[in-house]
């Protein structure tokens, strides 16, 4: 089975049983429940190139963790529905060492999501706390941004085999985070991030987590798989409020109303993470990005200009809605805006104009 | 007695047509002695000759006129106002080769030129008091037509992209003489059923729909070489709607014209070039959803947003001086807005603005307060602005002066410049 003179690690086989074709996780949870990998290869008589599948993750820098194996998150192990095998790129224990909060939330954010999981991925980072998320476009990036910057060890949860970083566009925040905390997967390497896989990413976010926070997500979004899990596990979940006019907060303004916690501060955060009792270091006067203070700009800004700001909100809007506000003619409200804008108190997303 | 006649070669811009039909019968009938030869004397005949003896219209005729020798010209009753135009008295229309056989016998009087109202008039081009609320777009929209700028359109479904563009072509100042020619020999060529009194004194409007084909839009055929739609919207307005749907390749085709003004048509029989000096006007939804303008109320995927973009290349954007988002109007507007201004009063604005920058020596550069040019500079070093992207701005800021009356570009007017491409970044592939 094995090449003469070279004997494979346990390792190997885990890994070359997780990269049968047909081989659900279900079933291979079953095999090694009592099995070593080795032994569950030959006993079930399975076909493949073990030396090879083991060399590709050895090329690749890819730790194969398998449940009984000295590397396997302690946290998963009482969970029944765990994988069997994981596949870590980076340290595997990095997740051991501090508490974990996943940030999630959806693909196509406002900037009010985005700066909002930026700012609690630093802040949480800062203090000592893990930030776990999927490394996707949009909010799950954002809080990986903000994360990757100091403090605790990222984690991220991805879908397809680690060789192949998806989604192309994260793949120097994927590097980032591998270096300083670990990149998980459950697809071995060579394996193509596929649909169905989505789901079951999100579920083992959830294992991984103390704590959910949603930022910002649509009703039927795919952090609703995160919150499902999270929920059936006893994980605690907390979401931002948003808008009632956003179509992306429908999803974190809903679960709010069904009993999830609101997270406004960080300090939301830690309270649920009942870490209030532990020493914080220099963390900033805990203001969440929607408590945030009021700029009051630079001394200069004229009475016209000060109108014009409270007319803005974090909301976007159109300029079509501030001319009607206003009264003013185009020029004299887009001067008004661009001294605002440089004044860094408003910018415009392609036409609309919100508060900065 | 029959006789035939066959004409070789070919022109190179392919089949002539029946037009020579007229001046063949009339050589028969001198060549066969019905007609004395001494009648046809500084006449030249053109048009179609129907099986009994009438006279047809043939496209194009303005065209002809201007090709043929300066002579007396015999034309199709139908077609002799529009030989006027070029000709003036020496266009003589008859409806049938008995008339004329008789004219010429027995030099009598040509008929006289038919009185105007023998076509229906044109539709009139709808009125900007009919729009709500839009204060961006009407906006918009003067300023492309006091500045010749052309302008991009970028808003949702609902939010009077079309409705807005359809009311530019009421703001631009009526065609001078020399343009109404050129407008009416393209439309002619066309075999456009022509205005009354056959030229076409109003900037045209066109709006291919997106599923046109490449020849229909920048001209071509098999037979002869026609002008497209490009050519037709000459000293008018080209209207796109819904650009991110049309064909890469015919977005490509406008990219020449854009620059030059004419488009050259190659074909294996010869090569024309038409005119198409035009005012684009392109409307688009910021995405295949139509909502995305709103941000966070899109529900396309990256990979769909990226492929409806990439559809724009950046060059055929560049060329884009206004890339405005419009939203839908909100339902307070609509009811409680005062009925907008009208087209006259916009169509004044632009008339007073063109007049202010003709005015201006050719090739002076328009004073800029310094307050503008910092703002100006402050865009370029952060990158905001690119040197091209900063020369159409400043030339938008102009025009928006020009709009104001106001000699000196201010700051106010640079930054309306700059809202008026906010949308850039919604669309930039």
């Amino acid at each position: 089975m094995s090449p003469a003179g070279k004997v494979l690690p346990e390792e190997a086989f885990a890994a070359a049983l997780a990269s049968v074709p047909v081989m659900g996780p279900a079933t291979l949870r079953t095999l090694l429940a009592t099995d070593t990998p080795s032994a569950a290869w030959s006993r079930g008589s399975f076909e493949g190139d073990v030396a090879r599948i083991w060399q590709r993750h050895e090329e690749k820098g890819i730790e194969v963790c398998w449940r009984g194996g000295p590397v396997y998150p302690r946290r998963l192990m009482d969970d029944p529905e765990a994988p069997a095998v994981l596949f870590c790129q980076g340290d595997p224990t990095a997740i051991n060492r501090h508490p974990t909060v996943a940030i999630v939330g959806t693909r196509s954010p406002t900037r009010y999501g985005i700066g909002v999981a930026a700012q609690f991925g630093a802040d949480l980072a800062a203090v000592g706390v893990s930030i776990v998320s999927g490394l996707a476009l949009g909010i799950d990036g954002a809080a990986h941004e903000g994360a990757t910057a100091a403090g605790a060890p990222p984690i991220a949860v991805v879908a397809g085999g680690l060789d192949d970083p998806y989604p192309r566009r994260h793949a120097r925040l994927w590097a980032r985070v591998a270096e300083q905390g670990a990149v998980y997967s459950e697809s071995p390497a060579g394996v193509r991030t596929e649909k169905w896989r989505f789901p079951v990413r999100n579920r083992l976010l959830a294992m991984l987590s103390d704590v959910v926070v949603v930022v910002e997500s649509r009703h039927r979004g795919g952090s609703m798989y995160t919150v499902a899990a999270a929920a059936q596990r006893g994980i605690p979940v907390g979401a931002v409020p948003g808008s009632i006019r956003s179509p992306t907060s429908e999803g974190t303004n809903s679960l709010l109303a069904d009993g999830c916690f609101p997270v406004c501060t960080v300090a939301d955060v830690l309270t649920a993470l009942s870490l209030q009792g532990m020493v914080l270091p220099a963390l900033p006067s805990p203001t969440g990005a929607g408590g945030g203070s009021v700029p009051t700009g630079p001394a200069g800004l004229s009475q016209a200009d000060r109108a014009l700001f409270e007319l803005l909100s974090h909301d976007p809007t159109s300029l079509d809605q501030l001319v009607r506000l206003t009264g003013l003619e185009l020029p004299a409200l887009c001067g008004g805006l661009e001294r605002l804008s440089q004044a860094g108190m408003a910018h415009d997303v392609g036409g609309w104009w919100e508060r900065a | 007695m029959s006789s035939a006649a066959r004409i070789r070669p070919k022109g190179p811009q392919g089949r002539l047509g029946s037009s020579l039909d007229l001046a063949i019968a009339v050589g028969v009938l001198v060549a066969t002695n019905q007609l004395p030869p001494s009648c046809t004397d500084g006449l030249s005949f053109c048009g179609e000759l129907g099986l009994n003896g009438s006279l047809r219209h043939v496209p194009g005729m303005i065209a002809l006129a201007d090709a043929t020798a300066p002579l007396g010209m015999v034309v199709p009753l139908c077609d002799v106002r529009e030989a006027a135009l070029v000709r003036g008295d020496e266009a003589h229309g008859v409806s049938s080769l008995a008339d004329l056989t008789e004219i010429l016998r027995d030099r009598t009087e040509w008929p006289a030129m038919p009185p105007p109202g023998a076509l229906p008039p044109l539709p009139d081009t709808p009125d900007l008091a009919d729009v709500k609320g839009q204060p961006v777009g009407r906006h918009a929209l003067e300023v492309a037509a006091a500045g010749r700028h052309h302008l991009l359109m970028v808003g949702p479904p609902g939010s009077g992209k079309t409705m807005l563009a359809e009311r530019l072509p009421g703001l631009l100042p009526p065609l001078t003489l020399e343009e109404s020619l050129t407008v009416t020999r393209v439309h002619s060529a066309a075999g456009c059923v022509l205005s009354d009194g056959a030229l076409v004194s109003q900037p045209p409007f066109r709006a291919p729909h997106h599923r046109a084909s490449i020849v229909a839009l920048v001209g071509g055929g098999s037979w002869s070489l026609r002008p497209g739609e490009i050519s037709l919207a000459t000293h008018g307005v080209l209207f796109l709607d819904e650009m991110g749907e049309f064909p890469v390749t015919a977005l490509e085709a406008l990219r020449q014209p854009l620059e030059e003004g004419v488009i050259r048509v190659s074909r294996a029989g010869g090569t024309v070039t038409f005119p198409a000096r035009f005012l684009l006007v392109a409307a688009m939804n910021p995405c295949p959803c139509g909502e995305g303008v709103f941000p966070g109320s899109c529900r396309c995927s990256d990979a769909e947003r990226a492929r409806y973009t990439r559809r724009l290349s950046a060059p055929l954007l560049d060329r884009f001086d206004l890339v405005v988002p419009l939203s839908r109007p909100d339902p307070a507007a609509l009811l409680d807005a005062a009925p907008g201004g009208s087209t006259a009063a916009s169509a004044a604005r632009v008339a007073a603005a063109r007049q202010m920058a003709a005015a201006r020596p050719a090739g002076r550069e328009a004073p800029m307060h310094p307050d503008a040019a910092r703002l100006l500079a402050l865009k370029l070093r952060d990158g905001a602005l690119t040197a091209r992207g900063l020369h159409k701005v400043s030339r938008v800021a102009r025009t928006v002066a020009d709009l104001m009356g106001v000699e000196r570009v201010s700051e106010e007017h640079v930054s309306d410049a700059l809202c008026l491409r906010t949308a850039r970044a919604t669309v930039a592939p």
